[in-house]
């Protein structure tokens, strides 16, 4: 009798521990199992102002720091703060003869100026520093010394020929802008140097993914909702950068309560309110999509929209003032949106229901 | 003969509270659980485990012309069979948590359950 009944329970007794117990452990074994196939390198670093932190499958860590490395000296060469940089030089002396590298840059940001009919502008610096957000001592500038300023900025006016470059009196210039953006193409292209196929890098809010996920998905890249800490929606992407923009990265309130963020309008030389809060860049380039954020966001819906058809070699997701998200048609597929967000999404090239 | 009551007691109420607890572990790991099935980077299928009562199996061709077998159960999945030469996406047995996706590298088959959040980064 006895017997019986304790066979029974260590059938009972077994079974729990097999379906609670056994699952668990095999769960554990395919995970390192998969871990030592692919292989995971991270490393995180300071640069640029900013956090950045690089994953690469099927790299090691010498790796990462030889990216970080290109990373570093990047920063020095066309750091604003740094004395002995190639674009501090350029802004004291006003002339100057630019290394291979920063002269290729800044030809390539002066073409992103003008692709963008000035929405971007490098040589705005000056007006960024007078409102303080270069030292984060910050103050609403007189209009008087704003128009001041206004007279020095004119990326048109900025020669560069070969790597001789000299700018007008008065003019001062920072890569800042499109740095970061840079920084990922340059990490991109170090990794895959070596052979890596697999990596998502975020510098600074910036993501950039080179290929896949391992398994051959796309990365899941969140968009911040500007309003809050919150996401706006999910964003698929291999192979490209998603770059955003938005008044919440940088700002401070004025004496009357009014918000300034650090995004100028190199038109009025203030923050710029062209009724977006946030502009997201989708595209297969860093410099490219870290330029179209910040000229998105001044050039507002109307404008990007516009820009948007005529250039048809990105896509975007703005986020109004009163509430809009609008996506960019290309990406019906590759994005979707956090509802529980409370905006009211549209997509390009749709009629509001 | 006492002794043995006491003992069936003791055992009884022990193994009630073990099911109990297996019981409660099983039906919290399977709540809503949605496991995707991904060919060559494409999502083919999506199972939500939660609404699967009892177990099946189904096959999934690859572009190689070979197969995985894939059973269901509630709240897991697993691929039982397969003509792949690893045999690595069989050995994985059953996959009932986000830590590790079942793979069969050979045919570009990959199986894996849906979290709420999933995503690799924020752009900001």
């Amino acid at each position: 009798m006895l017997r019986r009944y304790l066979s029974i329970l260590l059938i009972i007794t077994l079974g729990c521990f097999t379906s609670c117990g056994w699952e668990a452990k095999s769960g554990e074994k395919t995970a390192e199992d998969k871990a030592e196939e692919l292989k995971e390198a991270s490393l995180a670093f300071f640069a640029m102002d900013t956090y950045m932190n690089i994953r690469a499958f099927g790299a090691d860590d010498a790796l990462l720091e030889e990216a970080q490395k290109a990373v570093t000296e990047l920063e020095k060469k066309i750091s604003v703060t740094d004395p002995s940089g190639e674009i501090s030089l350029l802004n004291r002396e006003g002339k100057s003869v630019l290394s291979e590298d920063t002269a290729a840059l800044l030809a390539r940001a002066l073409e992103l100026c003008s692709l963008t009919g000035g929405a971007l502008d490098i040589s705005v610096y000056p007006v960024v520093r007078a409102w303080g957000f270069t030292t984060e001592e910050y103050r609403v500038p007189a209009a008087a010394e704003i128009d001041g300023l206004l007279k020095n900025v004119d990326y048109g006016k900025i020669a560069l020929n070969d790597s001789e470059v000299s700018l007008p009196a008065g003019m001062e210039i920072d890569l800042g802008s499109i740095g970061k953006g840079f920084a990922g193409d340059l990490i991109s292209s170090v990794l895959k140097k070596a052979g890596v196929s697999s990596a998502l890098m975020d510098l600074g809010g910036n993501i950039q993914a080179l290929g896949s996920k391992p398994d051959g998905s796309p990365w899941r890249v969140a968009v911040r909702d500007p309003k809050g800490s919150g996401v706006i929606g999910v964003v698929q992407v291999t192979d490209g950068a998603v770059v955003t923009s938005g008044g919440y990265e940088r700002y401070f309130e004025g004496e009357d309560g009014t918000v300034y963020w650090h995004i100028m309008d190199p038109a009025t030389g203030s923050p710029s309110r062209s009724g977006l809060i946030s502009a997201t860049a989708v595209g297969s380039e860093g410099i490219y999509c870290d330029a179209l954020s910040t000229a998105l966001f001044v050039m507002g819906e109307e404008r990007a929209l516009e820009f948007w058809r005529e250039r048809g070699d990105f896509e975007m997701i703005l986020v109004t003032e009163d509430g809009r998200v609008l996506v960019s048609a290309g990406l019906k597929d590759a994005f979707t949106p956090d509802k529980s967000s409370g905006y009211e999404f549209s997509f390009t090239g749709e009629e509001k229901p | 003969m006492i002794r043995t009551r006491i003992w069936i007691i003791i055992l009884s109420v022990l193994a009630a509270v073990l099911a109990a607890a297996s019981a409660l572990l099983l039906s919290a790991r399977s709540g809503s659980r949605v496991a995707q099935l991904i060919r060559d980077g494409e999502v083919i299928e999506e199972i939500d485990l939660s609404r699967v009562a009892s177990e099946y199996s189904f096959t999934v061709a690859s572009e190689d012309g070979g197969y995985n077998t894939v059973s269901v159960r509630p709240g897991s999945i697993r691929v039982t069979e397969a003509d792949c030469p690893d045999k690595i996406c069989v050995e994985m047995g059953w996959l009932s948590d986000q830590s590790a996706p079942i793979v069969c590298l050979p045919h570009r088959l990959m199986i894996r359950l849906k979290g709420s959040a999933d995503t690799d980064a924020v752009s900001q």
